[in-house]
């Protein structure tokens, strides 16, 4: 295999240099392509009033005085927050109790069964969970409200009614993504040493104290990790939506993205949406710092 | 999301031998509580696949049968026979998704390798740089792109989604991340036979890189295979869609179409997936293997 043809005769350290940006070349390429410029790019027309017939003109700040008058806006923001807000606390919990109950003892066979079971729906796409979670979610014709029926409970309009049809989108996210929690949680504990656990037990502790103690402070960056990951998902959520609701009924479940969307692609007023997109951009940037900031004070890393 | 199923993976040793104790009560509940829970995870799965092979007017059936109680495959058989060109709409989705996780294995295992192995100027800076690009949300950057796309006349075109998808900087992350752990007596002793970098890369690099590149294949083609922002954003002729978009469009207005037909095209949607969790499956117990020989 003669390969010294495709490089000039160079000496041994540039050669090395050569390759090196050789090879990283097609990735920077896409990088400047498809991330910086477009970034860059986006900022620009977020003081453009923009569009795409007449050309655009620069307007200052006023995309983004705008945005404070924009009652629909709040409301997505707020409806984002809120599914956040559970959709965190839930897919982290639930993760966590279930990898706490995997990794007590258990046949091999049964643990893996499980962990496989939880895990999958994360594989499958938003839409086609949410397709088929629509049928589920029918008023009258529904498995769920038959099976809460059972127990008593009056039909409830899952999709038709404000309140319920955010609870909807947050049950369906917690069912489809739990099982990531799980996982890597799952991943944590069994990195735990057993021989802290034998060595506070030697000294008396009890289960509970195990747990909070031991489990818990060890497992920390692993809750970070998670927390972050899980924060930054749940802010941009957008396909369960656009398919389970399509933000309805009215605006009770439209997302700040799902907004940015049908400004962008629907009204084409793209400089009002890229200011919007722009807000949500520092909104994960400033989390991402924060969270890796208290990190540093309450996680332990070993 | 996907871009951090790297993480859970490859730890999967099993738990450590805790203290012989009985059964105790503790046990019990645990047992239950995730029992329910698995059930409660299968059931819509198994709606789906019931109702897939029922017939359309019992779909709505109270109590719902979580067993198939006829098969009726010619259900699926009638996306095929749909407004919705279902065969065009899953080639479509599987030639953007074989092209975008290609394009990554090659653009991502190169540069990974370059970061990880190679002596360059400005190399560290350049990495970090590419790393911070993942906390930009594609919403941010997809206005500018989708004017370029439109620009180059890309628009309902498969390019417009395959293009930004074959670069990932986690997937050079990921990819770095194995290309460094690898010994450098393996690179020196190449050295000494007269190997050049290229040659290290393709002959000593790569094919030790299996377990990094299956990982990093299996979290894109989920990824892409799934995907379903950037296809509403760019394709919007029946013949250029992907299988999500066209699943989504099957259901109907407010949930009007079809429920037998519509979850036999959800299954059929479903299963590559399936093979594919199949496959990673096996692939994360043999790497489990290995690195047990070796230890």
């Amino acid at each position: 295999m003669q390969m010294t043809g495709l490089i000039p005769e160079l000496t041994p350290r540039r050669r090395e240099a050569f390759v090196g940006y050789l090879f990283i070349l097609p990735t920077y390429v896409g990088f400047l392509i498809f991330i910086l410029y477009p970034l860059v790019e986006s900022m620009r027309i977020s003081f453009q009033e923009f569009s795409l017939l007449r050309g655009s003109t620069y307007i200052g700040l006023e995309n983004y005085a705008q945005m404070f008058a924009d009652g629909r806006l709040r409301i997505a923001y707020i409806n984002t927050i809120i599914f956040t807000l559970f959709a965190v606390f839930f897919n982290a919990g639930i993760g966590l109790l279930l990898a706490v109950m995997l990794n007590r003892r258990l046949p091999v066979l049964m643990r893996n069964l499980y962990r496989s079971i939880f895990f999958f729906p994360v594989l499958i796409a938003h839409t086609y969970i949410a397709v088929i979670w629509r049928f589920l979610y029918q008023q009258d014709t529904g498995v769920i409200n038959y099976y809460l029926g059972l127990f008593g409970v009056e039909p409830i309009p899952w999709l038709s009614n404000t309140h319920w049809a955010m609870a909807a989108i947050i049950i369906l996210d917690v069912w489809k993504n739990t099982g990531f929690a799980m996982l890597v949680f799952l991943a944590g504990l069994q990195s735990i040493p057993n021989e802290y656990y034998e060595a506070a037990q030697l000294d008396g502790a009890n289960e509970r104290q195990l747990f909070f103690r031991i489990t818990i402070p060890l497992l920390s960056p692993t809750i970070f990790f998670i927390l972050v990951i899980f924060m930054i998902g749940a802010l941009q959520v957008f396909d369960t939506i656009i398919v389970l609701t399509a933000g309805g009924p009215g605006d009770a479940t439209r997302s700040v993205v799902l907004y940015v969307y049908e400004i962008a692609f629907r009204t084409f007023n793209m400089g009002y949406a890229a200011a919007v997109s722009m807000t949500l951009f520092a909104i994960i940037l400033v989390l991402t710092a924060l969270q890796f900031w208290i990190s540093r004070r309450w996680v332990h890393y070993e | 999301m996907a871009k951090t199923q790297a993480a859970a993976f490859g730890q999967t040793k099993p738990a450590p031998v805790k203290r012989r104790k009985p059964i105790g009560i503790g046990d019990i509940i645990s047992y239950t509580i995730l029992t329910i829970a698995a059930i409660l995870v299968m059931m819509p799965l198994a709606w789906m696949f019931s109702t897939s092979l029922r017939p359309t007017q019992e779909s709505f059936h109270l109590p719902p049968a979580w067993l198939p109680t006829e098969f009726r495959w010619e259900n699926y058989l009638a996306p095929f026979d749909s407004s919705v060109p279902f065969v065009d709409l899953f080639i479509n989705s599987m030639r953007i998704t074989v092209a975008v996780t290609l394009g990554q294995l090659v653009t991502c295992s190169l540069a990974g390798y370059a970061f990880a192995r190679l002596r360059f100027p400005g190399r560290d800076l350049l990495f970090l740089l590419l790393l911070a690009s993942l906390m930009v949300p594609f919403q941010v950057t997809i206005i500018p792109i989708f004017l370029l796309m439109r620009d180059l006349g890309l628009i309902d075109d498969p390019l417009a989604i395959i293009l930004p998808g074959l670069i990932n900087a986690f997937g050079v992350f990921l990819m770095r991340q194995f290309f460094k752990q690898m010994p450098q007596e393996l690179f020196d002793a190449a050295r000494v036979d007269g190997a050049g970098h290229i040659r290290s890369f393709l002959q000593i690099a790569l094919p030790l890189a299996g377990p990094a590149m299956a990982t990093l294949g299996i979290i894109t083609f989920n990824a892409t295979w799934n995907a379903y922002f950037l296809p509403l954003v760019f394709l919007n002729s029946w013949h250029k869609m992907t299988l999500p978009q066209g699943i989504a469009l099957l259901t109907g207005y407010m949930g009007s179409g079809n429920p037998s037909v519509v979850m036999a095209a959800v299954t059929m949607a479903i299963i590559p997936v399936l093979i594919v969790f199949i496959a990673a499956q096996r692939w994360i117990i043999e790497a489990l293997t290995r690195s047990g020989l070796k230890g």
